[in-house]
Order: C-alpha cells, then sequence, then structure tokens
C-alpha cells in the first residue's frame, strides 16, 4: 500500500524536521506555559467568583484553556510549514515522483496531530507538577489529548488554506496573531461564561473554542452536578470539531489539488 | 532494481513536442506552439535568454504543469494520462537546488528513493554508490544545511539519480555555479549519458557548453523555437566568419555613422549579411580575416572610428543573433570576443 508507506515516510520527514528544530516544538508552548506559571497566579481569585466549581482552584480550571491556546497556535505551524515546501521547491521535488499525492498531505497533517499532543501532554504534566490533575484519570488524559488532536487537525486547515492560498508564512502569522485574543477571550477558555458580560456570552456560545474547552475542562475536573458537565459536552465536543474539521479539510483539499495539478 | 541499458538497436523516442502551447492564468503566452523531438540516448540542449520559455516547458516535460494545449509524450507516455509512469521513469532537477536542510545528505537520497518506492538493502546499496560518485561519502551523515554550495548541487544531482531514471530534466543546472563546480556538473552529466545511455535534456543560458556536450539543440527565444539541429550544422548555416566591429567612442550613439558604415559594408564585396550588436556590428563574410584590410581601409576614407574588430568562426550566438537580431548575453560576450583579440583568428 504506497498511501500507508509514503505517508509513513513523510511523517518521519516531519518529525525529522521538528526534532532538529526544537524551537517549532516550544515555539507556540510558550505563552501557555507563562499563562500557566504567572495569570493563574494572578487569577487566582478567579475562583471565587460566581459561576465557577467549588473546590477547584483556578489553575485548575484554566488548564483547559491554556491547553487549547496550545493547540490553537501550533496548528498555525501547520500553514507555514507547506509554504516552506511550497517556496524551497520541494513540493515540486516531490510532486515529480510517483508519490501519493495524498500522503503529502497526510503525512503533514498527522505528524501536526503528534506535536499537538506531545505540546499538550508537557503542559498536562506541568500543571500536575503544580497541583492540577485531571479528575477522570489516564483514560481522561488520553480523551482529552484526542479532543485536543482533533482540534488541532480542523484548525491547522485553516492555516493549510491560508497558506496554500497566499504562499506566504506572514500572512499564515498574521492572520494567526489577529485571531488568538479575539476568540480566546469571547470563549470559556480563561473565564466561566457567567464571568463575561451578556454579548461575550452569546458570542461565547457560538465560539467553537468554548465546547472544546468546556470538554477538555469536563475531563479535568470531572462530570458531576458539582461541575455541571456531562458525557453530552465531551460529544458535542466532538461534533463540533468534526463540523470544523469537514469545513477546513475540504477547503485544504480543494486548494491543494489546485496547487497539485 | 530497476536498471535500464541504453540499447542502441532499438533506438526509440525519448520526448516528442508537437505544437506545445502554454499561456498562464495571468495571459503569459511563455511558449508559442513548440515542437521537437529527442531521441533515447541523446544529450539534448534547450537553449535560450531569460524568460525564454526553458523552464516552462521543462515543468510540462515533467509532468509538474498542465499544458494548454499540444501533444507532449515522454518515454512514449502522454504526459496528462500516464503521469505517474512518466514519474518513475524521470530525474527532475529544478532551476534552484532544492533538498531538505534538516536532513542529512543520506537522509534526503533516502527519502527520494522512498518517494520513488524503494527501499531496504538495495535502496541503502544505491544510496552509498551515488554518495560516492557526488563525493559526499564524508559529508553523508552531516545536515545539509551545513554543506557548501557546491555540495549541495552535488546532493541534489544525486537525488535525480536514485531510482536509475532513463531520462534525466535539468534546468539550468549550472548556473550560478563557480567554474570549478560547474565543470564537476558537466563532467558527472557526460559520463550518464556516454557510459549508462542516459538521456539527458538540459536548459541553459552558457552557449560554449552547448556546443561543447549537446549533439543536438534548440534555440528558444519568446516562447518560439528559432532554430535546432546540431551545433555544427547549425553554424555551418552562416556559413560565414564573423566579424565584431565596435565603433569608437561617440559613434555608437550616433544613428548616421552606424548607417554610413552599414551602407559601406554592404558595398563590400564577399559580405554575406550584417546584423547590428550593442555598441557595434557584426558582419558575416567567407574568409573573414582577409575582409579585415578592405573594412578598415573603407571606414578609414569615410573618417568611421573603430574601436576593436574581432574575426571568429561563427559561434552559436552568432546563430541566436541571425535568429533574434539580439545576443543572448550581451555581457559574457564582450569577454569572449572583441577588442582583446584584435585580427586573431581562432582555429
Ligand atoms: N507562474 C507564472 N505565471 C505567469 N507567468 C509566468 C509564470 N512562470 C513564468 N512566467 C512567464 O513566462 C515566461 C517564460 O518564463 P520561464 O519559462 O521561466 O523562462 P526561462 O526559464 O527561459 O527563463 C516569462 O515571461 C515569465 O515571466
Ligand atoms: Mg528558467
Amino acid at each position: 500500500m504506497t498511501l500507508f508507506s509514503d505517508t509513513s515516510h513523510l511523517f518521519v520527514r516531519s518529525m525529522k524536521k521538528l526534532l532538529r528544530n526544537p524551537i517549532l516544538l516550544f515555539f507556540s508552548l510558550f505563552q501557555p506555559v507563562i499563562f500557566l506559571l504567572f495569570f493563574t497566579q494572578l487569577f487566582s481569585k478567579f475562583s471565587l467568583l460566581p459561576g465557577f466549581p467549588a473546590g477547584a482552584s483556578y489553575q485548575d480550571y484554566a488548564v483547559a484553556g491554556i491547553v487549547l491556546q496550545n493547540g490553537f497556535s501550533s496548528s498555525f505551524q501547520s500553514g507555514t510549514a507547506i509554504v516552506d515546501d511550497l517556496r524551497s521547491g520541494f513540493l515540486s521535488k516531490m510532486l515529480a515522483t510517483p508519490v501519493s499525492r495524498s500522503a503529502i498531505l497526510l503525512g503533514r497533517i498527522l505528524s501536526d496531530a503528534f506535536r499537538v499532543i506531545v505540546q499538550s501532554t508537557i503542559i498536562f504534566g506541568l500543571a500536575f507538577i503544580l497541583g492540577t490533575s485531571a479528575a477522570t484519570g489516564i483514560l481522561g488524559y488520553l480523551v482529552a489529548l484526542s479532543i485536543i488532536a482533533f482540534f488541532g487537525l480542523a484548525w491547522s486547515g485553516i492555516s493549510l488554506s491560508i497558506g496554500l492560498r497566499t504562499k506566504s508564512a506572514e500572512t499564515v502569522f498574521g492572520i494567526a496573531g489577529f485571531l488568538t485574543f479575539p476568540l480566546l477571550f469571547t470563549s470559556t477558555a480563561l473565564v466561566s461564561s457567567g464571568v463575561l458580560p451578556k454579548w461575550m456570552q452569546t458570542v461565547s456560545s457560538y465560539n467553537p473554542i468554548s465546547y472544546t474547552t468546556d470538554a477538555i475542562r469536563a475531563l479535568v475536573l470531572g462530570m458531576n452536578s458539582n461541575t455541571g458537565y456531562t458525557v453530552g459536552t465531551i460529544l458535542t465536543a466532538y461534533g463540533v470539531i468534526g463540523f470544523i474539521g469537514i469545513l477546513t479539510m475540504g477547503a485544504t483539499l480543494y486548494l491543494f489539488r489546485k496547487v497539485v495539478s | 532494481m530497476r536498471y535500464i541499458q541504453y540499447d542502441s538497436v532499438s533506438k526509440m523516442v525519448a520526448i516528442q513536442v508537437e505544437n506545445l502551447v502554454m499561456t498562464y492564468g495571468d495571459g503569459t503566452k511563455a511558449v508559442k506552439g513548440i515542437s521537437f523531438g529527442v531521441d533515447e540516448g541523446e544529450f539534448f540542449g534547450f537553449l535560450g535568454p531569460n524568460g525564454a520559455g526553458k523552464s516552462t516547458t521543462i515543468k510540462i516535460l515533467t509532468t509538474l504543469l498542465r499544458k494548454t494545449s499540444g501533444s507532449v509524450k515522454v518515454a512514449g507516455h502522454d504526459v496528462e494520462h500516464d503521469a505517474q509512469t512518466i514519474r518513475k521513469l524521470i530525474g527532475v532537477q529544478m532551476q534552484d537546488t532544492v533538498i531538505d536542510e534538516d536532513l542529512t545528505g543520506r537522509e534526503n537520497l533516502m527519502l527520494q528513493g522512498h518517494l520513488q518506492s524503494l527501499h531496504g538493502e538495495d535502496l541503502r546499496t544505491r544510496v552509498n554508490e551515488l554518495l560516492k560518485i557526488v563525493d559526499l561519502e564524508g559529508a553523508a551523515n552531516k545536515r545539509a544545511a551545513y554543506y557548501s554550495g557546491g555540495m549541495k548541487k552535488r546532493l541534489d544531482l544525486a537525488s535525480t539519480l536514485v531510482h536509475q531514471p532513463r531520462l534525466l530534466f535539468l534546468d539550468e543546472p549550472t548556473t550560478g555555479l563557480d567554474p570549478q563546480t560547474r565543470a564537476t556538473v558537466w563532467s558527472y552529466l557526460k559520463q550518464l549519458n556516454q557510459e549508462q545511455g542516459i538521456t539527458i535534456f538540459i536548459t541553459t543560458q552558457y552557449l560554449e557548453e552547448v556546443d561543447r556536450l549537446c549533439r543536438r539543440l534548440a534555440i528558444l527565444d519568446h516562447g518560439e523555437i528559432v532554430a535546432k539541429g546540431s551545433p555544427a550544422e547549425l553554424k555551418q548555416e552562416i556559413g560565414a566568419d564573423a566579424i565584431t566591429l565596435g565603433f569608437g567612442n561617440g559613434t555608437t550613439g550616433n544613428g548616421t555613422a552606424r548607417e554610413k558604415a552599414k551602407q559601406i559594408l554592404t558595398g563590400l564585396s564577399g559580405v554575406t549579411n550584417i546584423v547590428d550588436a550593442d555598441g557595434g556590428v557584426v558582419v558575416y563574410a567567407k574568409n573573414g580575416g582577409f575582409m579585415v584590410p578592405d573594412i578598415v581601409r573603407a571606414f578609414d576614407g569615410a573618417n568611421i572610428r573603430l574601436s576593436s574588430i574581432g574575426v571568429s568562426t561563427p559561434t552559436l550566438d552568432d546563430v541566436f543573433l541571425k535568429h533574434t537580431g539580439r545576443r543572448i548575453r550581451p555581457e559574457e560576450l564582450d569577454k569572449s570576443r572583441g577588442s582583446g583579440r584584435m585580427f586573431s583568428r581562432r582555429r
């Protein structure tokens, strides 16, 4: 099966590139770790505000949002990687061989998902050292990692599309920077919905980042009457991510085919 | 391991191009209906100035770009319907060096083999063999980012050969290289062509290289083939020596002096053609050496000052000049011909 072996070779190539440029691995981690180390201290009194689950510290609460924030900025590196290959001519060089076209995209996407899993594990690990452990245990961590990986895939479709369309890494980064804070601040990533002003609550209820954060938070804080989270919270997140993924991957495939043919 | 030996008995057509047209999305007509053929085992040169359409043509031939119209067959396969088959048979080197700088030299070659569906011991042996051929054994496990320009170019060339292609497409493989690396690259190519019978299709702006190494060539200008044949045939077409006349300062910009000079030259017997060139004219004449005194005398009488006279057997640049009225590379030409070699006849 050439799709499988081609994909694995290109996955390995991306992994080697990532390991040899460790800065890429830690680039998107920088901000989330700062948040974890300082903001959680700074905002520790937030947990006294209405709507916060009893017994949870702000750090317990915010870890989900921090994991998500990393997934968000990490997903924007996918687009710059494909721009690199486009610009350097390496994509053309691959296209001049009989390599499976789908494998080129698949190898890229899978290695991006792998990267976000590694990064999220680092954040969960750091939070664990600082006293936050998931109420749902190892299984909960695994489900959380799968959610953030799918989220990363779905959102990397946005940066891949921008990269394929504009062939400019600066544009990808520019749009990422432009989107980050508006999207994070109008979501439940850092504060509970009850704390947000009315209009933000409305935006937040449409913001896919809220659904994803809530699912990871449900796994960290536990699903019970105290937190108000249920298994439904997690299933909803999968649904929202799946919907976005279909849109962004559809756009990516369309633009990739245009570049390839 | 696939290994295809060139068989001189059953000579096949390696490349067949008919009425190829390429118009880009923005309306640029890069290739305007060209036709040519390349035999298997041939060393074929595609010569033309910047923007002539060489890269566009090579991208279409290597399945990287979809043509607007015309027919293109590579190794007997249609570029559009049989692209995958063609990709297994050809090696492609782009105009810019393309290697993955985060990978080592060996990893680059292994990856290229993997992309061609090669695996295991066969691939490892082949990669080692290639590393030796391009003299990168010592640096094989170093990241390509630390290679010099010449080493990168050699690695790039090796990466196009991993799967033992029958046909090699090279887009300006020597442009921008130092003379030593240039010579090395050409000697590899010559070896590949002569010892393994690999068909080579090469684009270049360097006339001398084509002249020396290519059995046949096509000259491209503004998307059209202006001449094709063997270097000897093309030069013979000129049928005369080239006398390059440079006008003295002040006369160059003076259109009337140029016109007057051309009038005088037309009147001289033995002159077969006169073409304008930068800073002077090129006169074609049989036995050019003997014409020089006549020209000097006639110009003296008309008070036209000459800054230089050079006589040479025709070059491919004269062929280009004849068909397009322009030099392919004015600045290079000044070095290889002109005032420095006054009255000297080559060969
Ligand atoms: N992608 C493109 N879109 C539009 N025009 C292009 C594109 N690529 C090349 N061209 C134009 O096509 C012509 C031929 O270019 P090219 O094939 O690169 O020439 P060469 O390789 O001989 O220098 C040039 O006028 C160039 O500007
Ligand atoms: Mg070119």
